[in-house]
């Protein structure tokens, strides 16, 4: 049907830091990949890392990365796969110096790695590009624009919409495979959950699988869910690659587990380019403890007026304190009525954002405090010590300030 | 004839966060369910939902083609994943928390709509429950 249509096939590894390595092995070892990308940067990733690596200038990168490629490089080299990450977050020389550590070890002479900037690297042969802070979508964007000799100029710019499009379904991994889905019952051996491959098509178009014999469930369904997720205005899905109009997106399924991508529509890339400036902004504590019936959500109710009471006493100084009861609501907050209802349990959180550790601190004290004066059969757990607030201020600045620099390795 | 039910009925959700913004798409379970979807869900009655929780605006974007009706609520988080003191930082839980929203449904494309789990049980399997 497509001729001699050149594809390539790229494979999304991970979806943030702390993602299962598992399925990423599998998709090298089983899914017939040209190259892999791994997203492990969040927002806020930078900002922790840069911290990290000002107190130890050897360190800064995403530490995953060492077990990470130890378990990938074989096989990808074995398959002709290459590796794109932004595991180099704040430090992506110092990551390639542990990478070329590992391939030596390895015995993968003649490996190329390439650090910084994707596209460039590729250009060059690299077999892994470690990158910084560039976006996720970037990972997948990169393969498929120099496979196809693709540029930025006006030609092209449907296609990069294109390849922006599928790499913002694909970017999550798991997210469009059948995790976090509203079909969740039909949605098989989520242990072993398959991680997507996006086929890509000079045409533009992709079609959207994941490897044999693995968990996890590719339909119309669960590509609608990551289309549409963490989007803002879903007519200009702005990345520095290029603008993507998913309202012009065409989904068709192709039989079991492949979904194709079609007819996206795009906008030259932008002007200006995303910073994420992060700073230090106090310190969350918060802890939670269980009433049992009978009257489990009374009991809560009178724990929560008893730290409040306490809070005054010792004279909280936060800059906003909450409660809330689970099981009750939680998570879904006020679009839910508090009903009186025969709860087997209940239980309530309090969380207080504060300038220092030491008011933060204050409640996982009185939770503590709770145990004994509150009411009968409460339980607490171990409350956990507060953790630091990173503010983030995001803004724009103009593309020429920011110059991609590479440099090339050799193991 | 129509029938007041919760948005659940005709729609999935799925959302996550953007700093302190949270994106919300709800996708319509059929395509007549869809046209439904835009008529009765509003910016005013997504921010009457949510109360104090959304302190910004509520912009909706209809996407036609994949039959989805993308929601942006601002300042809607608390502050942002890291600053929040709610329990569900990121607003995975606020699509949910949409599709608790009464809309007025005509009774066939809700009998319609109301089938779309066993059509997909049907076609992809059922695995739990």
């Amino acid at each position: 049907m497509r001729g001699k249509m050149k594809k390539i096939r790229v494979g999304a590894g991970s979806a943030f830091w702390g993602d299962m390595l598992e399925p990423a092995v599998e998709l090298v070892e089983k899914g017939e990949i040209d190259y892999i990308g791994f997203d492990h940067l969040a927002e806020l990733t930078l900002s922790i890392l840069q911290r990290v690596r000002a107190k130890d200038p050897t360190k800064g990168y995403i530490p995953d990365i060492i077990p990470w490629m130890k378990a990938i490089l074989p096989p990808a080299w074995e398959k002709g796969c290459k590796v794109i990450t932004n595991a180099g977050g704040a430090n992506p020389e110092q990551a390639a110096e542990e990478v070329i550590k590992i391939a030596r070890d390895l015995g993968m002479k003649g490996m190329k790695i390439g650090v910084v900037t994707g596209i460039d690297a590729l250009k060059q042969g690299a077999h892994v590009v470690i990158a910084g802070r560039i976006s996720d979508n970037a990972l997948y964007v990169a393969p498929v624009m120099y496979e196809f000799d693709w540029d930025f100029t006006e030609p092209f710019v449907d296609k990069i919409a294109s390849a922006i499009t599928t790499g913002h379904i694909i970017e999550c991994a798991e997210g469009c495979t059948g995790g976090m889905s509203n079909i969740w019952q039909a949605v098989p051996e989520p242990w072993k959950i398959g991680f997507p491959i996006a086929e890509f098509y000079e045409n533009g178009e992709t079609i959207i699988s994941k490897a044999p014999d693995t968990g996890g469930l590719i339909c119309e369904w669960t590509i609608k869910e990551h289309l549409v997720y963490e989007v803002l205005d879903p007519r200009n899905y702005i990345m520095p690659d290029g603008v993507a109009d998913f309202t012009s997106v065409k989904l068709k399924e192709m039989g079991k587990n492949r979904v194709k991508v079609s007819q996206a529509k795009g906008k030259s890339r932008p002007d200006q380019l995303k910073v994420c400036i992060g700073f230090k902004d106090g310190f969350i504590g918060e802890a939670q403890i269980f009433f049992p019936w009978p009257d489990a959500l009374e009991k809560a109710k009178r724990a929560a007026n008893i730290v409040k009471e306490r809070f005054d006493m010792i004279n909280l100084e936060a800059e906003d304190v909450r409660f809330d009861f689970l099981g009750v609501n939680a998570i879904l907050g006020e679009t839910v009525p508090i009903k009186d209802l025969d709860y087997n349990e209940v239980g309530l959180r309090v969380a207080a954002r504060a300038q220092s550790f030491e008011e933060a601190n204050k409640v996982r004290r009185e939770i503590t405090h709770l145990w004994t004066i509150s009411s009968v059969g409460a339980h607490m757990g171990v409350p956990s010590k507060p953790r630091p607030v990173i503010s983030l201020w995001p803004t724009l600045i103009p593309r020429d300030e920011v110059t991609p620099e590479f440099v090339m390795k050799e193991v | 004839m129509k029938k007041r039910v919760r948005l659940e009925e005709i729609s999935f959700a799925r959302s996550g966060d953007k700093g302190d913004i949270c994106s919300a798409g709800l996708i319509a379970k059929t395509s007549r369910a869809y046209k439904t979807m835009v008529d009765e869900v509003t910016p005013e009655k997504i921010k009457r939902h949510f109360g104090s929780m959304v302190k910004g605006s509520v912009e909706l974007y209809p996407m036609p083609r994949v039959e989805c009706l993308h929601v942006v609520l601002r300042n809607a988080l608390g502050g942002g994943a890291t600053k929040t003191l709610r329990y569900d930082q990121t607003g995975k839980a606020m699509g949910q928390a949409i599709l608790r929203m009464e809309v007025e449904v005509e009774e066939d494309v809700l009998t319609e709509a109301r089938q779309t789990m066993e059509r997909i049980y049907h076609k992809y399997g059922k695995a739990w429950g």
